[in-house]
């Protein structure tokens, strides 16, 4: 739909964001604005961080569930939006100057 | 031994066998019979040669029971009538089974259990009668009983055949005994009866015959004879030709040895976590599991609901590469009551649906929102008076604003910090660039959303108007935009349904939207409807009416005013219709000829007896009471009550007033702004201003006070945006802020729970403006302004 296309194109426009990432349960990168080995790692790893922190929230109380997760580091953020089918992830730069 | 003997004394025994075509209604005795032959044919398989049961019952058979065709008699030597009576007398009314071998050979175990059973009382008769057979064996005498064995035993015959009707007999035996049994319980207790008690028969359970032999037996020469032969024999047999030993040998097959190989078995290992979520999980599935297997689409919520639960523990050692498709979930919908781990397969989402679902849409929505967030996070903070936070990682840009600061601080230790205008962000997007903000209003219920209306003012180039709905988390995109036909002119959001926007455009049409559906249109439209207002419709208010009029039922009603001079109140009546609460006649003229008497204009042509209405307002406690303004400069004190007359006229400025506002703090006080380049402070019962305001010769388009502080209000006139603070000044501005070069400030709006401004300006941005340093004086704001309008009146007198 034209919609979400939209709106992926705005986000990937926003400032600071690298890199935007869909890939579906198996890792297969649907949308991907970086290459591909630097996709399929991002989407490996954050897999199993999401699995491990969907885990955790859940052993702590099993009728809640993981929506989002996000990951500061010295340069980037990452955040992720796991889904059962698929998972978002977005790497932003939040402290970039603007451009433009 | 016993055998023996038994032959020693054959007693002539007649015992004529029943015929196998027995006629079933005849006694169930002759059933004895087969059933005990069956007995005795399985004694027989203990032992080749015992006692014979089945002989007791063919004895049984000459029972006092009268069987004309089939009675079997045992006479002795003497040719008296032995037959023993039977100890199990069957009712002969008894209803006779089936002749069903099936039957038969189902409960033949059971019924054998059970003759066992009752054979076990005859079985001690039967030993003790044995024993005492056997004691009395020497002595020659016979009773009954024994001799009874002795012809028992010699009954050898087995009719192996009749074993299968044997069964069946067995289980009418059963069936008779429980009969009868059901007859005693219904019987009267109190009955007599006889009690006869006979010796029962005798019943062998095992018989061991004897190797050795009695030396006064018959056979004992035989035995002898034969086992003295066989003695020489194994003597003679050392050297005796007739007996060689030789040895064989076998042969021995050549062995060959073949190898097999198989296929290496891939062992993989599988291991999971039970965790407490995995727990609760497949607690939760397998409940719902047994429930919904019938159709497609319950497979398919299962196949994901299982999958969900099972994804978490089997994610963990599922690599990235693809697995293969398992079961189909109807196939394994039987196996799922056993099994709810089985990890049945989906078709593999096709990535354009994955792209498409609602779930796809919400996060990308959420993922949104969080970027932007990250990106204006210190003025969002900052709009919500929240304490920005600094990123310890972004040093570069720390420095320069510590300087600043340092500069800022000494300045502030010199003298109080001025009160200035701090621009946070703006909403605009490349929608709504190059259009004219017209209005903007925000949500009564959250007081995050804006909705902001684009239009033309002038009747040259008049494009189509757009409804933006904008959402302080996301300045860059509107979450809702709607197009209408002609420039908007006006909005405003109803309290009682939050959701609702009222729209009032250039072309006179007034439209309501829900905000909260995706649709694009709105949800009722005023161009059908009759009295619908022909000229640019200037304000569109929700107002609530606490009061019932003339029985209609009270609630929120909208308001419009137009350039057609009339104040409509529009309802739902089988469509949007409107009544006029007033229609604007023109007073100057009138107005004039009472003060003065001649007039001071020659008469104009009028093109319309109506007076174009720009704005009104209702009091804010009253709400009958309203005042609207008009393009030629008056302001009309309305109620709702009276539809032809004014209450009252201010008359004041010399222009068409923009804007009327009640301050919500004073309720007598109001301000009015026109195009005069004034604004004007009122108290509602002077006809002439309280206080007049100028600052620049420019066409003041906005005023709103501020919902903070009494004394405080806002303009925005062509080039700039003024914070007008009477307690601090009442001849200049407070803060001003000048517009960018080219663009022209439209309008202005407080927002309620922060000290910010927003300010729309004709290029179609709506910037946020955080008034900083700024207060008004602590005290009673009231009491401030009403001092100052007192004072005011006082210095005036």
């Amino acid at each position: 739909m034209a919609e979400v296309e939209e709106t992926l194109k705005r986000i990937q426009t926003h400032k600071g964001v690298i890199g935007t990432i869909v890939v579906n349960a198996e890792g297969i990168p649907i949308r991907t604005t970086l290459d591909n080995s630097a996709t399929v790692q991002y989407a490996g790893l954050l897999h199993q961080l999401t699995m491990k922190a969907r885990s955790t929230v859940r052993d702590i109380d099993p009728q809640n569930d993981l929506t989002f997760l996000r990951i500061r580091s010295k340069k980037h953020e990452i955040m992720a939006a796991p889904d059962k089918e698929y998972m978002l992830i977005v790497i932003q730069n939040p402290s970039e100057q603007p451009q433009d | 031994m016993s055998i023996p003997t038994a032959k020693l004394k054959k007693p002539t025994l007649k015992v004529t066998p029943s015929s196998r075509a027995m006629n079933i209604s005849t006694s169930g005795i002759l059933r004895l019979n087969r059933s005990a032959t069956y007995a005795r044919s399985i004694n027989a398989s203990v032992s080749r040669k015992s006692f014979c049961l089945a002989a007791d019952s063919k004895i049984l058979e000459k029972s006092s029971v009268q069987t004309p065709k089939h009675t079997i008699q045992v006479l002795d030597e003497n040719g008296k009538d032995v037959t023993p009576r039977p100890v199990y007398q069957p009712d002969p009314a008894a209803v006779q089974s089936k002749h069903s071998k099936i039957f038969a050979s189902d409960t033949s175990g059971g019924t054998m259990s059970d003759f066992y059973s009752t054979t076990y009382q005859t079985t001690t008769n039967a030993s003790f009668a044995g024993a005492f057979t056997r004691s009395l064996f020497g002595s020659g005498s016979v009773s009954i009983g024994s001799q009874s064995i002795m012809e028992s035993m010699s009954e050898e015959i087995e009719d192996p055949s009749s074993k299968r009707d044997n069964s069946i007999s067995l289980s009418d035996v059963q069936v008779k005994r429980e009969e009868v049994k059901e007859l005693i319980q219904e019987e009267m207790l109190d009955d007599m009866v006889d009690l006869y008690l006979v010796e029962s028969d005798t019943l062998c359970l095992l018989d061991m015959p004897a190797i050795s032999v009695s030396v006064d037996s018959m056979e004992a020469e035989s035995v002898k004879e034969r086992n003295s032969r066989y003695t020489e024999l194994c003597k003679n047999r050392t050297g005796n030709d007739k007996y060689m030993g030789r040895s064989m040998q076998t042969f021995n097959g050549a062995s060959k040895t073949k190898e097999v190989q198989s296929e290496a078995i891939t062992m993989a290992d599988a291991a999971t976590i039970a965790n407490n979520w995995d727990m609760y999980d497949s607690f939760c599935s397998a409940g719902q599991g047994e429930v919904d297997l019938s159709t497609d689409t319950d497979k398919a919520s299962i196949a994901e609901m299982i999958h969900q639960n099972h994804g978490p523990t089997r994610t963990m050692e599922r690599t990235m590469s693809v697995i293969s498709s398992s079961t189909i979930v109807s196939s394994s919908s039987s196996r799922m009551e056993m099994e709810p781990f089985v990890v049945p397969s989906e078709s593999k989402p096709d990535p354009e649906l994955i792209l498409q679902s609602e779930e796809f849409q919400q996060h990308l929505f959420v993922m949104e929102r969080i970027i932007l967030e990250n990106i204006y996070q210190p003025k969002l903070a900052a709009y919500r008076q929240l304490p920005t936070l600094e990123d310890p990682d972004s040093m570069p840009k720390a420095v320069p604003m510590v300087v600043s600061r340092r500069e800022e601080s000494s300045l502030d230790e010199e003298g109080p910090p001025t009160p200035a205008l701090e621009r946070l962000w703006s909403f605009s997007c490349e929608l709504t660039t190059g259009r004219n903000v017209s209005s903007m209003a925000w949500n009564k219920r959250n007081p995050d959303l804006l909705a902001v209306g684009y239009g033309q003012f002038a009747f040259k180039d008049q494009k189509p108007g757009l409804v933006c709905c904008w959402s302080l988390k996301n300045p860059s995109w509107p979450e809702r935009i709607f197009t209408c036909q002609s420039g908007v002119t006006a909005l405003d959001f109803s309290a009682s349904s939050a959701s609702m926007l009222a729209v009032g455009m250039h072309d006179g049409t007034i439209a309501t939207y829900n905000v909260q559906s995706r649709e694009k249109t709105p949800v009722i439209d005023s161009s059908d409807c009759v009295h619908k207002h022909t000229s640019p419709v200037w304000q569109v208010r929700w107002i609530n009416h606490e009061r019932a009029l003339s029985g209609e039922d009270k609630g929120e009603a909208l308001i419009s005013v137009s350039a057609d001079g009339r104040i409509s109140k529009w309802f739902l009546r089988k469509g949007l219709d409107c009544i006029d609460l007033m229609k604007l006649k023109r007073t100057r003229n009138d107005r004039f000829k009472r003060q003065v008497g001649e007039k001071e204009r020659k008469s104009e042509a009028l093109i319309s007896r109506q007076a174009p209405g720009l704005c009104f307002d209702f009091h804010p406690t009253d709400s009958n009471i309203y005042l609207a303004g008009t393009e030629e400069g008056h302001i009309h004190k309305c109620s709702c009550s009276y539809n032809e007359q004014f209450l009252e006229t201010y008359q004041a400025h010399k222009g068409p007033l923009y804007r009327i506002t009640w301050s919500p703090f004073c309720s007598d006080v109001f301000l009015s702004c026109s195009s005069d380049w004034t604004i004007q402070l009122w108290r509602q019962d002077l006809f002439t201003p309280v206080l007049g305001f100028m600052s620049t010769q420019r066409a003041v388009y906005d005023v709103m006070w501020s919902p903070k502080w009494a004394t405080v209000f806002g303009a925005v006139n062509e080039g700039r945006m003024e914070i007008w603070d009477l307690g601090a000044s009442i001849l200049d501005p407070t803060i001003v802020n000048p517009a960018s070069p080219g663009v022209k400030l439209t309008s202005l709006l407080f927002a309620t729970e922060t000290d910010c401004v927003l300010v729309g300006d004709s290029d179609g941005q709506v910037s946020v403006y955080q008034l900083k340093n700024f207060t008004a004086g602590e005290g009673t704001q009231v009491g401030t302004l009403e001092d100052i309008i007192g004072s005011t009146l006082a210095s005036q007198l």
